[in-house]
Order: C-alpha cells, then structure tokens, then sequence
C-alpha cells in the first residue's frame, strides 16, 4: 500500500515537475514575438514603420490611408504603431527610449512641441526631396500657410510637412455671453474688453461659474498672452536660410519677407518687463475671481465643464470642437473669436506632421509615405470631422463644419491669413526642461501678491537659463 | 550528532538501521546532485535579480560620470554630474521636500495604521474585521496613477467634489491643487490614504502574535487601557513597528506617482521630489549621466537611513 503510495506520489510529483516546464517552454515560446519585441509593427520585415500618438484604434483608422497609398505604392509595406502617451512630451520620451533601445520607428509623427529637437537630434531632412519633387509638391504648399511650413524650419533645412495644426484661438460659451447682455466680442477685441466680458458674465451668472479657465501648459496656457503682449518667455529669433523653400514655393506670397531659415529661442526672456506686465494682467483675472489658477495638465477634461455651461470662455484650438459636439452642444451653444489684442494680435499656433528618422531603413519610401499623406486625398480620409484643424487652407470649409459649429469657423484659419506673423509654440531642442521650467513657475506667479510674482519670475528665468544651457 | 556522521556501535545492528546509514552517506551523484540542485533552482532567480537589478545598478553608477543623452555617443565628465546637481537649486529643494514628505507622511501612515490596527483588532467582532482588512488593504492594489487622476477631479478647486462638501458646511474653495501647502497636503493626503494599508496588515499580523496570557499578566498588575497598550503592546509590536517603519521610509524616499500625477512637482517645486527630478533629468532633459548621479545620492541617503534605523532599533526593538 505504502508502495503504491510512494509511487504515486512519485509520479504526480514527476508529472507535476513535466507539466510545469513543459507549461512554461509553452508560455516561453507562446510569448517569443512579445518578450523578443518583434510583434511590434514593422520590426523584423521591411514595413515601413510609422508612430503616431494615440491608441490601438487611432492606428486602425489609419488603415484607410494605408490602403489608399497601397494602392499608389504596393511596393511600400506600411505598418502604423500608436503610442499611448499623455501629452507630446511623454510620447517624445517613449519614442527616445525606442530610439535607445535600438528600435526606433522610420517615421513619427511629431507636433511643434518636438520638431526642434526631432530635427536637431533624429529627423532627416527633406530639403532633397522636396527639390527633386518641387512639381509634385507646388500644389500642397500653395494649400498650406508659409507660417505653418516656417515652424518646420531648422537652420534652413524642412523636416516636416504640415498636416494639421491648431491656434489658441477664444472659445465662449454663447449662453454666458448673452446672459451677460454682450454681443459676439469684435475681431479686434483688446484684453480689457476680455477682462470687461468676464467681469460681466461673473455678474450675470455668480454661483458655480468660471469666466475663464485655462490651463498650465506651453500651448494656449500663458504663451498666448506673452505673444499677444508682444513678448515672450524666451529671446525669439531665426536663423538665416531657407531661400530655396520660399523662392521656390512662396515667391509670390505677400508675407514672403517674413520668412527665414526656423525660429530659434536660445536665452530666455522671463524677466522681461511685458512678461511682469502679461502675468500681472493674469494675476489680477485670478485676483478678482474672473479666472482659475490654472492647473498643470491637458484641457481635455475642460470639454465636458464649458459644455454645461460652468465655464464661460477658455482658449483652443480647433481640436476642441469634435469634442463639444460629441459633449452635445449645438452650433449655436458655443463660437470662437480670435485671442484679444495687446500690442499686437500675434497668435500662438502649434503643428504636427511626419518627421522621417536618420534611421530610417528605406528614406525614399518613407518620403512617400510622407508626401502621399500631405496630399488632398489622404487628408481628406484622416480628418473627415473637425477633431483638429487641417493644413490645407481648402479643406477649413463649410462642409468640414456643418452640423457641429462653429458659426465662425473662419477664425481658423483667419488666424494665419489675418496675422501671418502668428508664431509656433516656442520649442527649442531643449523643449521639455523649457516646458516645465515653464510650468512649474506659472501658478506661483498668478496666484499670490506683487512680490510673489517678481519671485516666481526670477526663478524661471534661472531654471530656463540651466534648461538652455547646453546649445545644440 | 546527525544521522550522517554518527558512527554505528554494537555488534547487532539492525537491517533498517543498515539501511538508514546507507541513505546517510549519498552516492557520488548524489553529492553532486546536493551540491548544484539548490544552485539550479537558484539559478533563474539569480540570473534574473543579475540582469534586471544589479546590472543596471552598476550600468547606473557607471553612467553617473558620463554625459549621455541616449542618442550620442557617453562622454566621459568624471564627478561633473555630481558638482552640478549639488549645485542645482531644484535638485536641493526637491530632496528636501522629500525628507519633509517622508517624515509627515510615514508618521502618518505608521500612526494611522497602529492605530486602526489596535481598534480593528481588539473592538471589532471577526467577521467585521475580515471586512476591515480587506478595506484597508483595497487602495494598495490601485495603481497610484489612476488614483492620482481620480484624485484630481475630487480635489479640483472649482468643479471638485470635495470643494462642493465643504461649501454644504460653508467652507470656501480651498485651491487645493494650485498653492504650495494646499497641493503638499493632497499629496501626503492621497499618498497616506493608498499606502497604510500595508502597515495595517502587518500591525495585525504583530498583535495577533502578542500572547493573551501578557494582557492577562499586565491586568492582574493594574495596567488598563491606554496604559496596557504603553507598557505591552507597543513594546511587543516594537519588532513589527521596525519593520513597518523600514519598508514605508524606503517606499516613502522613492515617491513619484502621486505628486508626479497630482501636481507635476508644482506649483513651483513645492511638490518636486527626488525620484521626479531623477525622471525629469533623465527623460525630459535627456540628461542621463545627471539622473544617475541623483540615483546614487537617493541609494546613499536610503541605505545610510536603513543602516541608522537597524542601528537604533537595538535601543528600542524588544524581542520576546
């Protein structure tokens, strides 16, 4: 009977011992792609592989793009890898351990945020082919505003063709603005009219209502107000360069003159005295209760609060209005108006299109790729709602707006045409330190006294002078 | 004298006993088999702990006097990493945020859980206590980013919940998230709230392990009350408090999630703590030889913390 045990025993223990390696030689083998990396689209064959910000299912929707330059290019295999990131910064990071890890993508994606450093560190030019298909490519520029081509400017060189951009234009809620008895503020509405139109829906509608909310971030946070007041955070200048882009498609263009070889932001500027005089004017929104102190993080979450009508006014880009359509607002709940004037009426303005990496297995096609989806008929498939505002100055239409507003959708892209020396969001290579040297100096400065202020200031002058002090 | 190396005496030795010496001294492979099994089964373990810890340990320490930013090529800097993150004003203030955030938060955590723990333990009926456990053990499996967005929400001053209960009392917006005291406290607060849990268990686990018969001994002297926890409790549980005070310190010095989440380190660097800037050099500044260089200060304050608290322990730890 004990032998029997025993045996018994033995052999469950054996078969146990069996049935765990075998177990886990499966669940090896079984999780090879996985734990080798090469389920990742593109690793392994020849696809070229492309990485966008966003989810599984951004990338699926991408498929019918893929399917339409298939059919221009069967050659070119094409493999569309979304990464799930926060906010640019966090998908520049992923893409940089990608690139550490010795995998990088051919091409991304990239957003004004990063083309600097892209261009600087991992992007290939596209001077040589943009030369060598100039006939092609004459119709997409004549489509697309030079400043928009200009953010994507580096020393002289392009590295990216704009696909969709956004300007930090002044969402109001029409509701707030009539119960305040105010009219659609004027195109040239100042920043006292602004602070007048808060103080006058605050009036209107006192108990649970923000006149203006706005977020801590480099795009539409503060940068709007700094341009407005004809300043800046940084020092704004260009670099020479770039005559053989201009001359060779914007020669007859009225703002030709305005044009260099990229913006470059190399000494900061926070103890500027318009800058003082930009965040003062915030400090006293915030003050009298007219604005938030603004939180760090995205304006995604802002959607659902303007379309109850608890916020009054917030700006953003065309991105916005997809999302207060789907929150159900109508086109008559919500309008957009350019950003009040200062000094001036400069505009903030951010942009993204595909950077082709240096490592790119095959540059030739992934230029394909890069040029089939500038063209009308890609666009056309990626951007079927007003989920952002496209490149392409023909494609900012009634048809593209109908049904979800809003009336004026014009200011889009009024706001380049109207104010050509509307600039992008100031990026340098250097991007993220500048960014949060930014950031975490800002809900100081506008929430506390005078000399709070002087404090918060000269601390982001320092912590920008260590963000910059390595030049490229 | 074990079996192995006792030598048989007497003339009449049993068959069973024959057999038990032979099993005492192992064949050949035998030996072999106890000598490198327990290395084998060790081996996965080892190899693992080899590749995922203490290679990038010393990758780190490595790369901590190099100047490399993932793309070019490391340049050798000697200690130059280390001179300019002392010198770095953010670098300070966040490790001093962090010493702050340890000693308010781990205080809490520990006193909290005691606390808990002895009125769970001693006031609640069994079924109610299972119930408690599991309550107090549930944030701890959340995951400290999705807490820190809910948090957010909860925490907003104008649309927040927690605004909106004490307006219901007549308190006015408290800018939680937007002022150096208000964002330090939400964080501690969020912080405190997911992570007691741990301690709790093992605070129960401690005073289930303290005999009856000492209660009893302690009561027949007079101890009642809060003076029984004084004089029996706490100095039993001593080992237990150790314990707890080690594993919440080192996971208190590397917080990131949370503030990280919640406030980003701000407003300014009122919530910036060390393992933040470690992720901020290291992926928004591409300043991988600098990042490395706070990791190995961060490891020095965390093995000289760990080393004073065993030192000290021996003055106040009591083992039964």
């Amino acid at each position: 009977m004990s032998g029997t045990n025993g045996a018994l025993r033995q052999f469950t223990r054996r078969s146990a011992l069996t049935a765990l390696g075998a177990g886990i030689v499966g669940v090896t083998a079984a999780s090879w792609p996985r734990l080798t990396g090469a389920d990742i689209p593109g690793r392994g064959d020849n696809s070229l592989s492309i990485a966008i910000m966003g989810t599984a299912a951004d990338a699926a929707a991408r498929q019918k793009v893929i399917d339409a330059f298939a059919k221009v290019h069967p050659e070119i295999k094409v493999k569309v890898q979304a990464i799930q990131a926060v906010d640019w910064k966090d998908f520049f990071t992923k893409i940089l351990t990608m690139v550490a890890a010795g995998t990088p993508p051919d091409v991304v994606y990239v957003a004004t945020e990063g083309a600097q450093l892209f261009a600087e560190k991992l992007a290939h030019p596209l001077d040589e082919y943009l030369r060598r298909d100039a006939a092609d490519m004459k119709e997409y520029f004549q489509d697309v505003h030079p400043s928009l081509v200009e953010a994507f400017m580096y020393k002289g060189s392009l590295f990216q063709l704009p696909i969709d951009w956004n300007a930090a234009n002044m969402y109001y809620n029409t509701a707030s603005l009539a119960a305040a008895g105010l009219e659609r503020p004027a195109d040239n509405w100042t920043h006292t009219d602004f602070r007048s139109t808060l103080a006058a829906m605050k009036k209107a509608k006192p108990a649970d209502f923000t006149p203006y909310y706005w977020t801590n971030r480099l795009f539409g946070g503060v940068v709007p107000w700094l341009y407005a007041n004809d300043t800046s955070f940084l020092k704004e200048t260009k670099s020479a360069g770039g005559e053989w882009l201009w001359d060779g498609f914007y020669a007859n263009d009225p703002t030709r003159s305005l044009r260099s070889g990229g913006y470059q932001w190399l000494e900061p500027n926070a103890d500027d005295p318009r800058v003082f005089e930009s965040f003062d004017y915030l400090r006293g929104l915030v003050k009298d209760g007219l604005g938030v102190r603004p939180e760090e993080g995205g304006g995604g979450a802002l959607i659902g609060l303007f379309a109850s009508n608890r916020i009054g006014t917030t700006p953003a880009g065309g991105y916005w209005v997809q999302g207060l359509h789907e929150a159900g607002m109508t086109e008559n709940d919500f309008d957009v108006q350019f950003f009040p004037k200062w000094r001036t009426q400069r505009h903030q303005f951010g942009t993204a299109g595909y950077a082709i990496m240096k490592t790119a297995k095959d540059k030739d096609a992934a230029w394909e790729w890069v040029k089939f989806s500038s063209s009308l008929e890609a666009m056309q498939i990626v951007f079927p709602t007003p989920n952002t505002t496209p490149a392409r100055r023909s494609m900012v239409n009634q048809e593209l707006y109908a049904g979800t507003g809003p009336r004026n959708w014009k200011v889009f892209y009024d706001t380049l045409d109207r104010f050509p020396t509307s600039g992008p969001i100031p990026a340098p290579p250097q991007q993220a330190a500048v960014e949060t040297a930014l950031m975490k100096n800002v809900s100081l400065a506008v929430s506390g006294d005078e000399r709070q202020l002087k404090d918060a200031l000269s601390s982001m002058q320092r912590d920008l002078e260590l963000a910059l002090r390595r030049q490229p | 004298m074990s079996t192995a190396t006792s030598t048989p005496t007497g003339t009449g030795r049993e068959p069973g006993r024959k057999v038990a010496h032979k099993h005492s001294q192992p064949s050949k492979r035998g030996r072999v088999q106890q000598r490198w099994l327990p290395w084998a089964f060790l081996a996965p373990t080892i190899v693992g702990m080899g590749i995922f810890t203490l290679l990038p340990i010393v990758a780190s320490i490595a790369l901590a006097f190099f100047r490399w930013d993932i793309i070019s090529a490391p340049t050798f800097v000697g200690f130059d990493n280390f001179a300019e993150v002392v010198q770095d004003p953010t670098v300070r203030v966040s490790f001093l945020n962090t010493i702050v955030f340890v000693v308010v938060a781990v205080s809490l955590q520990l006193g909290l859980a005691l606390g808990l723990a002895i009125m769970v333990q001693e006031k609640l009926p069994a079924w109610l206590r299972v119930f408690f456990r599991s309550a107090f053990f549930f944030p701890l499996i959340l995951s400290a980013a999705s807490v820190s967005i809910f948090m957010r929400y909860l925490f907003n001053e104008q649309f927040g919940v927690v605004n909106w209960m004490l307006s219901l009392i007549g308190i006015p917006a408290v800018p939680w998230l937007t002022t150096p005291g208000g964002s330090a406290a939400v964080v501690i607060l969020v912080y405190v709230w997911q992570n007691f849990g741990f301690s709790f268990l093992l605070f129960i686990g401690g005073l289930a392990s303290i005999p009856v018969e000492t209660y009893e001994a302690a009561s027949i002297d007079g101890a009642t009350g809060w003076r029984k926890h004084v004089y029996v409790t706490l100095p039993l549980l001593s080992p237990t408090t150790l314990v707890a005070s080690v594993m919440a310190i080192i996971n208190a010095l590397q917080v990131f999630d949370q503030p990280y989440v919640l406030t980003r380190g701000g407003p300014g660097d009122s919530t910036r703590t060390a393992v933040m800037v470690i992720f901020e050099s290291a992926f928004q500044r591409l300043e991988f030889g600098q990042a490395s260089a706070i990791g190995v200060i961060l490891t020095l304050i965390i093995m000289a913390i760990t080393a004073a608290q065993f030192r000290l322990s021996k003055r106040f730890v009591f083992y039964q």
